[in-house]
């Protein structure tokens, strides 16, 4: 399914003359030889962009046949210098049968046709040595390594555009059919392939590309069959996959069709009425998956996912969504050369909007710990890793987590419980107790809760805000410990060396029947303190919440919480403690108030 | 339904690997022909008869997981076995896992039940004491019992399957609503044709209300 989505997208891409044709192959090209027709070289040309700080290769279709791996392989028409001129910057211990098997390579393609552009090329070869380059005009250090072309002077076109050349190409390409069999991605008998391009662009894979089929240890073969005879695919239909695959990976910033979560690239294409259709699908995903930072943007974004979530149909809010657009969701993980499909994920635009509009819905928390919509799933994933200085590394997100994070909001499937424990765990570790960690224990939760409604359970509502009648006790013990480091906050300040919540969060999240005495009988002394330094109100008000906290867990603190427990336990710290915050304008004037009485 | 039996089968996780994507396992979205034919030889089979699948009932939605795992890197070689028989000593026919790993991706399916329906039919093996009645009910008291000649496994042996037999008045068991409409399942291994120098076929699997028609292996040359 994979394969034949991406050999249809590769069609469409055709027709919109977007990818090369069969036999031909995007690389990048930075120079070029010029020649005249009795085969002298004349100068160098240099095709490199030079519009940024470095000069960069530009890309032309130029032909390929197969993937060059350790043997020596030559290309027709273009190559790299080792092999087209016979030049290298380091040693080159193959440079002569490099150069060699060019040259051979070309006059065996090109020995019998009577165009003047290759005879004339020919000749070239023939006379060819490699100590001319550096006395060519336009020479530079810079020639040395990279991929060369060649045009015959006064002509526009290079000579791998040249139609004589490409059709004696073609024709060598298809003479060398291979055994026939069932393509198992379009299902016609037609010649199998067995050389696989490689896939470039998966990120930490190996940069000259990695295979996504491959067969490179006997214990993947089966039934006799020898390495990538194992899968039967046309080659046409090779072609198709990898040319479309490396499209979708190509780099640029003009490619939105791409997106990094964890360590899964992550590459989506949707197929609608028309381009227009279908680009206007991957622009909304793309905004879905990293939400705009300018906030008309977000705002926009959020009141169109408001309105998906309320069952308004997508088509309505913008016109050139359509409903039943068909969407691809392909995420590739490297692993050594090879390439593994973390998920796969095929629906329309309509239900992975609502799939999306859920989740921003579970992860919302008041007050808003961020701007706009909702945190990227990437930052989400950078919230389960260990935060040093308040700074996560990608390397440290667990890859599965993420793979399965992604799988959830695609579908609306559970979120893994793996989430849950971890963010427990990291929060107990760092005592990183941030808005985005409570959010995402609290979309595990409620999302939860949803899906199992219909089980018969009778799991609590988490709250999305502050929740004074809530009679959950892991989310009640949350609220008691922020009004605890509250209290130790208005007796001693901000500048605690260790605060209550840096000492003691793990074990009261996870031990409250040992930790909370202890604290309660502590928080006698932040009381009367902060009485002594005429905040009597303060005192007084921290004090009757505590006692109504306490009123609601009836007569003893549970001996341990499970781990959706202290997931509420979160939950109500957080809320609680911003709690303080919001009201901090009114609860001054209260103080002050107060204070006015007893003058 | 006179040949036809239906067994119920179900396991927490599943793996029917494609073929082009064998080396990081990547699953079918439901069992295949082959597999499902594994599990009934499993559980009876003989060389007088072939099973033949008729239909595949999917019974819960398709969910996939992924996960990474330690598996070999070769296999023994023909030669190292013929060697070892025609000298009569096995000293060198070893395997050591721990010397040659490599670790591999899986993405499988999660939570999976199905619904065989299939027939036999005789092979060329078959003589006049082979008669349907006695396959069928051989089959069936097997399939009541729990019986099988090996664990019927879900595509990779790491995942047993439990089978019932749906005896032919009972009812279907329950299809999830996910699972209503039409889905185009693309191309799908339907079985090797071992006769033929074990050619793979494919069909184009077409899974209506969670009912895929599988048709029969010499129409599957699409």
């Amino acid at each position: 399914m994979i394969l034949s989505a991406l050999n249809d997208y590769y069609q469409r891409l055709a027709e919109q003359d977007k990818v090369p044709v069969p036999g031909f192959s995007s690389e990048k090209i930075s120079f070029c030889l010029v020649f005249s027709r009795e085969g002298e070289p004349l100068q160098i040309d240099d095709l490199r962009d030079t519009t940024g700080k470095k000069p960069q290769p530009s890309t032309y279709q130029v032909p390929v046949d197969k993937r060059r791996t350790s043997g020596i392989h030559a290309y027709p028409l273009w190559d790299k210098t080792a092999y087209s001129l016979g030049v290298c910057a380091g040693e080159g211990k193959r440079l002569a049968d490099e150069h060699a098997a060019f040259k051979a390579r070309q006059f065996s393609l090109f020995g019998e046709s009577g165009a003047p552009d290759l005879r004339a090329f020919l000749r070239l070869l023939d006379q060819w040595r490699p100590d001319q380059l550096a006395e060519l005009l336009g020479y530079s250090d810079d020639v040395m390594d990279t991929n060369v072309v060649f045009r015959l002077d006064g002509q526009q076109q290079y000579l791998h555009e040249n139609p004589e050349a490409r059709r004696i190409w073609v024709a060598a390409l298809e003479s060398g059919e291979g055994i026939p069999g069932q393509c198992l991605i379009t299902g016609e008998i037609a010649p199998l392939g067995t050389d696989h391009p490689a896939i470039r662009g998966v990120r930490d894979a190996q940069p000259s590309g990695a295979s996504l089929v491959s067969f490179n240890s006997d214990a993947y073969e089966s039934y006799g069959y020898s390495k990538n005879h194992n899968a039967s695919i046309s080659k046409a239909a090779i072609f198709g996959y990898s040319t479309a695959l490396n499209h979708l990976l190509r780099s640029g910033d003009d490619n939105r069709q791409r997106l990094q979560i964890g360590d899964a690239t992550t590459l989506f294409w949707a197929k609608a009425r028309d381009a227009a259709h279908a680009e206007a699908a991957e622009g909304f995903f793309a905004m879905l998956n990293d939400p705009p930072s300018d906030e008309q943007e977000a705002a926009k974004l959020g009141s169109l996912l408001r309105q998906v979530a309320e069952g308004r149909p997508l088509a309505e809010l913008d016109s050139m969504l359509e409903a039943d657009t068909q969407f691809f969701v392909l995420g590739l993980a490297p692993n050594a050369a090879r390439l593994s499909v973390r998920f796969w994920y095929v629906d329309n635009l309509e239900r992975l909007a609502r799939h999306y509009a859920q989740h921003y819905r579970d992860l919302q928390l008041a007050p808003m710990p961020w701007k706009g919509v909702a945190p990227a799933m990437w930052r989400l994933l950078y919230a389960t890793a260990p935060s040093r200085d308040g700074k996560a590394k990608a390397e440290d997100i667990p890859p599965q987590l993420a793979g399965e994070l992604t799988r959830a909001i695609l579908t609306g499937s559970r979120y893994p419980r793996l989430l849950l424990t971890n963010v427990i765990m990291r929060m107990r570790n760092d005592g990183d107790i941030s808005g985005i960690r409570v959010a995402l224990c609290k979309a595990v939760l409620v999302r939860e809760a949803r899906l199992a409604a219909h089980s018969n359970s009778t799991t609590q509502e988490v709250p999305v805000s502050l929740d004074p009648h809530s009679t959950h006790p892991g989310y009640l013990l949350g609220r008691l410990f922020a009004e605890l480091e509250n209290a130790q906050r208005g007796a001693l300040g901000n500048e605690v060396n260790a605060t209550i919540r840096d000492r003691y969060y793990g074990a009261a999240s996870a031990t409250p029947a040992s930790i909370f005495p202890v604290l309660l009988r502590n928080v006698q002394h932040h009381l009367s303190n902060m009485r002594k330094k005429d905040k009597g109100g303060l005192a007084y008000k921290i004090e009757s919440e505590i006692g109504a906290i306490v009123d609601g867990l009836g007569d003893s603190f549970p001996k341990s919480l499970g781990i959706e427990d202290q997931g509420r336990f979160a939950i109500g710290y957080y809320h609680q403690l911003q709690a303080r915050y919001t009201k901090r304008g009114n609860a001054t004037v209260a103080e002050e108030s107060t204070q006015g009485e007893d003058a | 339904m006179a040949f036809g039996i239906r067994l119920h089968i179900w396991g927490e996780r599943a793996c029917f690997t494609r073929p082009e994507l064998k080396t990081e396992r990547f699953s079918y979205d439901v069992i295949t022909p082959s597999a499902a034919r594994g599990i009934l030889e499993a559980i009876y089979w003989k060389p007088a008869i072939r099973w033949c699948v008729d239909r595949i009932h999917v019974l819960k939605p398709i969910r996939f997981e992924s996960l990474r795992r330690n598996e070999v890197a070769g296999k023994l070689s023909e030669r190292t076995v013929t060697k070892a028989m025609k000298e009569g000593r096995v000293d060198e026919v070893a395997y050591f896992v721990d010397q040659n790993r490599q670790q591999r991706a899986a993405t499988i399916l999660r939570d999976v039940g199905y619904v065989i329906e299939a027939h036999f039919e005789f092979t060329s093996r078959a003589d006049d004491i082979d008669t349907p009645g006695k396959h069928l009910d051989i089959f069936n008291r097997r399939a009541r019992q729990g019986q099988c000649f090996h664990t019927p496994c879900l595509g990779t042996r790491e995942f047993p399957a439990n089978f019932t037999l749906v005896e032919s008045d009972e009812a279907m068991p329950f299809v999830d609503d996910q699972l209503s409409g039409e889905r185009d399942l693309g191309f799908m291994l339907h079985d090797i044709d071992f006769a033929d120098g074990k050619v793979p076929r494919f069909f184009r699997a077409t899974m209506r209300d969670g009912v895929i028609e599988v048709p029969p292996f010499e129409e599957a040359l699409a």
